[in-house]
């Protein structure tokens, strides 16, 4: 059962997994190892020196779509960095190469010119992917990081960011309806898994552009506004 | 893809709106957007507002409101009496349609379509592709710019853009790359033909 309201400090970390098993992906990416017994979120957060607020601000937004934070952007920028870094690294050196992996032996069994030309379809997509997430990298991180550090960049502002800000994961979608939808050889326990992966971590890259367009953008923008 | 239907609901019961509610929002294949109306007074600011293909109301509250008042506030609207206990048939004629309580959600949806399909009769046609369309899809898949697929097939290249929005519409496939593994897959193209184009980013 979904819990009705946000997450707090006092409820136990294994209450917010048990609801709401996506939030598994956010404590590897704050490097949370699993273990944590009755422990309260913000015991466990302390204990492996992680910003409560930032965790908290980032599971509600995952776990409620209709979240909005009415303006309150109380979690740490720095550490609200390293959880978008460590994001980016998740998909482009875990989740989308193990896509590849499962999507390649699926195929196996397809026509050989289907198959090459949807892995080459997914290696276009990875690369895209790899560029949309390098730019934040090279580019936004470095300007925010100077932000909190009290230098302004006269020539790069969040708006120039946020207005180019695309959802990526909309060709991933398309993929995965090409398949469903024109796919010719039969369905294999494989390429539905492979699918079901295809389905997640679409959810999860849409997930990911929320903390950035929900949280990271709105934070900067204040801080650009007051600093 | 559902089709986007707009409604507005006015019955003042909670309970009774809720349950409405509920059951508008998981109707299969039509994407609706819903508003929710307890007071008579904001009705007619809420559909000049809202312009809704439907209003969904309890005719025993309409009653001082009259049916051609209420259309004027919005274009096209169509108006759904909800009922739930017996009504008078003649005066239900003056609405499009009625929906009782008792109503299963496959009829509720059989209803809603009915009233929706003139606007929306396009959104029906099949979405397999014309032979001009599957020329269009192999030039966009062999690499050729707009320009040189209409100079190929004599037409314009404003027809040939018609076209290729046509496509993304009919196929919801909107990359190139998409569409080379559509017309693969349905043998528009041969795999020879492309593969120096597939294979030129790894050179």
């Amino acid at each position: 059962m979904h819990k009705l309201g946000r997450y707090k400090e006092s409820d136990r970390m294994s209450d917010l997994i048990n609801d709401n098993y996506r939030t598994l992906s956010v404590l590897s990416r704050f490097n949370i190892p699993l273990g944590f017994e009755d422990r309260e979120i913000g015991e466990v957060c302390r204990m492996n020196g992680v910003d409560t607020a930032t965790f908290l601000a980032v599971v509600n937004i995952l776990v409620d779509e209709e979240e909005s934070c009415d303006g309150k952007y109380d979690f740490s920028l720095e550490a609200m960095i390293g959880y978008l870094h460590s994001s980016h690294d998740y998909f482009l050196d875990f989740r989308l190469p193990s896509i590849r992996t499962e999507l390649t032996e699926a195929l196996r069994k397809s026509r050989d010119d289907i198959s090459q030309v949807i892995i080459r379809f997914f290696d276009d997509y990875c690369a895209e992917v790899r560029r949309h997430m390098e730019y934040e990298e090279q580019n936004v991180f470095p300007y925010v990081r100077g932000l909190i550090a009290g230098r302004r960049a006269s020539e790069y502002n969040i708006d120039i960011f946020r207005k180019k800000h695309d959802q990526v994961e909309a060709k991933l979608a398309e993929l995965k309806n090409i398949i469903i939808k024109y796919y010719p050889g039969n369905s294999t326990n494989e390429l539905n898994a492979v699918l079901f992966d295809i389905f997640s971590c679409e959810q999860d890259l849409a997930s990911h552009n929320r903390v950035e367009d929900a949280l990271f953008v709105p934070a900067i923008v204040e801080l650009e506004k007051n600093g | 893809m559902g089709r986007s239907v707009k409604i507005v609901v006015f019955e003042p019961s909670l309970i009774i709106r809720s349950g409405v509610l509920a059951v508008l929002r998981r109707l299969p294949s039509l994407d609706i957007q819903i508003e929710e109306i307890a007071d008579a007074a904001q009705l007619p600011s809420s559909l000049r507002w809202h312009k809704p293909d439907i209003l969904i109301v309890n005719p025993s509250v309409t009653a001082r409101l009259s049916i051609p008042q209420l259309k004027a506030e919005a274009e096209q609207l169509r108006i759904v009496a909800l009922l739930n206990s017996l009504a008078d048939e003649e005066a239900m004629k003056s609405y499009d349609e009625t929906i009782t309580v008792y109503d299963t959600a496959d009829r509720i949806a059989e209803k809603i379509m009915r009233l929706t399909d003139s606007k929306h009769n396009r959104d029906n046609t099949t979405n397999a592709l014309s032979a001009r369309e599957k020329e269009i899809v192999v030039g966009v898949v062999k690499g050729l710019t707009n320009k040189q697929i209409a100079d190929s097939l004599f037409i314009s290249t404003h027809t040939v853009i018609t076209h290729r929005r046509n496509i993304a519409a009919k196929l919801q496939i909107h990359s190139a790359a998409g569409l080379t593994i559509y017309a693969i897959v349905n043998k528009l193209v041969e795999f020879d033909e492309i593969s120096s184009l597939i294979n030129r980013g790894e050179e």
